[in-house]
């Protein structure tokens, strides 16, 4: 402490604050000590490991720490594994677009909602995703499937003389899929964004004069924008990452990224190149969040566009 | 909010209106059919999952509970769901509290903590996979499993309780302390019991994202199957009849978890969290 005999009635309180705060951030360091601990060893050393892995060698006898680059060098310049990431990231883009066009306008819908009918379509939007999504990628099977109630229904109709095969194991019910487990990730941020858009501004834009459709495009729309981006990054970003309805709905041609890893652990054992395709899939969705984050933050984005 | 400003003012329903309320309704429709087609079919006495609907039975649910597979994976999924979403859900109230203090890269750390959630589930299954399989870990409910389920449901659980831990006066404990409690004493007298039913809701909310996660699980599991684990072996080797009525246990399991969830976190007024899912 500063020693300032002539002005203790000044110094005190600032020694007590000062002593207050340096207890603070103790508390703090000490509540954050358990989730940080935990974090650090059971995901930052494991991903670290994975990332030293991949430039190990993986042979049939095993894999040992032989540094080497040819992982990268297979997982990201031989054709058959570039264009998988390309074919990846083109379903999740498409997958993104289908989804916002789906989900704008109930979204909208419900904002503009009140009362009982608000809570009760809201509530209704979130209780099938509440549900295992292996259990709502199966369903599609027993509807897709050739003996499936598609099928079924149109060789009653007598529109079809036998099933139509394509419905599914094809990238069609991988989209499908995709659209169906996800949507509600893209329908929740837009919702609660249009929501939050202050009445008067729609009320001060009418009595300028303006019409409905002038009110949507100039006021609304743009206000929902953080909802937007924020469910569009969600929904992109866990598409990237799907792995359950490509491997259960997508057939050997709709198999995406995530499907590419898993066969190096399951039938060829190839872990060193398993945590190359691992850390160019991961580095692909945080390099997507890096650029996106001059828009929104990752705190946004995880919490359905809520700050 | 917006509501006042663009409903109907002239008590007529405008055609744009209309449309929406078409396209709402067929939207509603598309969400549910396969979910209700799967009740349907888990009723019906078929051999063959699928239409036409032949007669109703509740057999298959009686066959379900008497699947040991079934009861086994139910036991391991209740079990390392109750103690995940304790783990996550205490670690989850110090991380919130913590991060009310200011300090240096809290920036960055706050990231960190919500990492996990935009990490590919894959790549969360394999690196704990290569991890444990160096360090001579065998995969098993109570190692690999349940610290996968922790790494998981951990940013969910913070996500959840970290805005109710802000928005909490500080005033509160500052009086409590000035009054010469100690910390430990404002914890558990003054902090827990307002913010007990976020913690509840959090519980339950992180019960839920463990008992349906897989992708991580399917990775680390050894032959202590988890629900959803067990209900992907049996889909993927073969579509037995009695796969709809496992189906329907396993979704009303976790909606209704979910469901008193978000009763209980109503009453704090906080926002109930989807459960994601990869």
């Amino acid at each position: 402490m500063a020693a300032d005999t002539g002005h203790v009635s000044l110094t005190l309180p600032t020694a007590a604050t000062g002593a207050a705060r340096r207890r603070a951030r103790r508390t703090a360091f000490l509540m954050l000590s358990p989730g940080l601990i935990w974090l650090a060893v059971f995901v930052l050393v494991p991903f670290g490991f994975a990332i030293a892995m991949s430039f190990w060698t993986s042979t049939i006898f095993g894999t040992t720490p032989a540094f080497q680059f040819g992982n990268y060098a297979q997982a990201l310049a031989t054709p058959f594994y570039r264009n998988l990431l390309v074919k990846t990231l083109w379903v999740s883009f498409v997958t993104t677009l289908i989804s916002l066009a789906i989900s704008y306008p109930i979204a909208y819908l419900l904002a503009t909602l009140r009362g009982t009918a608000k809570t009760g379509f809201v509530l209704l939007l979130f209780l099938p995703f509440w549900t295992s999504y292996v259990v709502r990628t199966f369903v599609w099977l027993p509807i897709l499937g050739t003996t499936g109630a598609i099928n079924q229904f149109l060789l009653y109709l007598g529109l079809i003389d036998h099933p139509i095969g394509w419905l599914l194991y094809d990238s069609g019910a991988v989209y499908i899929g995709l659209i169906y487990v996800y949507t509600l990730f893209m329908t929740l941020p837009i919702y609660l964004s249009i929501d939050k858009i202050d009445p008067r501004l729609i009320e001060a834009a009418a009595d300028l004069g303006a019409r409905p459709f002038w009110i949507f495009w100039r006021v609304i729309l743009p206000l929902s924008w953080p909802g937007v981006l924020s469910g569009s990054l969600m929904v992109f970003l866990l598409s990237v990452s799907a792995y359950v309805t490509p491997q259960l709905l997508g057939g050997t041609s709709g198999i995406l990224y995530s499907n590419m890893i898993a066969i190096q652990y399951i039938s060829t054992n190839n872990w060193a190149f398993g945590a190359a395709l691992s850390v160019v899939l991961f580095g692909v969705v945080l390099l997507l969040l890096i650029v996106f984050g001059r828009w929104i933050g990752l705190q946004q984005v995880v919490s359905g566009g809520r700050r | 909010m917006i509501a006042a400003a663009t409903g109907p003012r002239r008590g007529r329903v405008s055609p744009y209106r209309l449309a929406l309320w078409i396209y709402a309704g067929v939207f509603y429709v598309l969400l549910y059919a396969p979910l209700v087609m799967i009740v349907v079919l888990s009723f019906n006495d078929s051999e063959t999952i699928g239409f036409p609907f032949r007669r109703f039975t509740a057999d298959w649910y009686a066959k379900v509970f008497k699947t040991p597979e079934f009861l086994t994976a139910l036991a391991h999924s209740l079990a390392v769901g109750v103690l995940a979403a304790v783990i996550s859900t205490a670690l989850a109230l110090f991380l919130a509290m913590g991060f009310r203090h200011e300090f240096r890269f809290k920036g960055a750390l706050f990231n960190l903590v919500l990492a996990p959630i935009v990490m590919p589930g894959i790549v969360g299954g394999i690196m704990l996979l290569m991890f444990f399989g160096y360090l001579g870990v065998p995969p098993s409910l109570w190692t690999t499993v349940l610290i996968a389920h922790v790494d998981w449901v951990l940013p969910f659980a913070f996500l959840t309780l970290y805005p109710r831990l802000h928005r909490f006066d500080r005033a509160v404990e500052e009086a409590a302390m000035d009054l010469g409690a100690r910390p430990i004493e404002v914890f558990w007298h003054v902090v827990l019991p307002i913010v007990r039913p976020a913690i509840i809701a959090t519980l339950l909310f992180s019960f839920s994202l463990s008992f349906d996660e897989f992708v991580r699980t399917l990775f680390v599991t050894g032959y202590d199957r988890t629900i959803p684990v067990m209900f992907w072996s049996m889909i993927v080797e073969q579509l037995t009849p009695d796969l709809p009525a496992m189906a329907v246990i396993i979704m009303l399991i976790s909606a209704t978890t979910s469901l008193i969830g978000l009763v209980v976190s109503r009453r704090t007024r906080d926002d109930a969290h989807p459960a994601t899912d990869r």
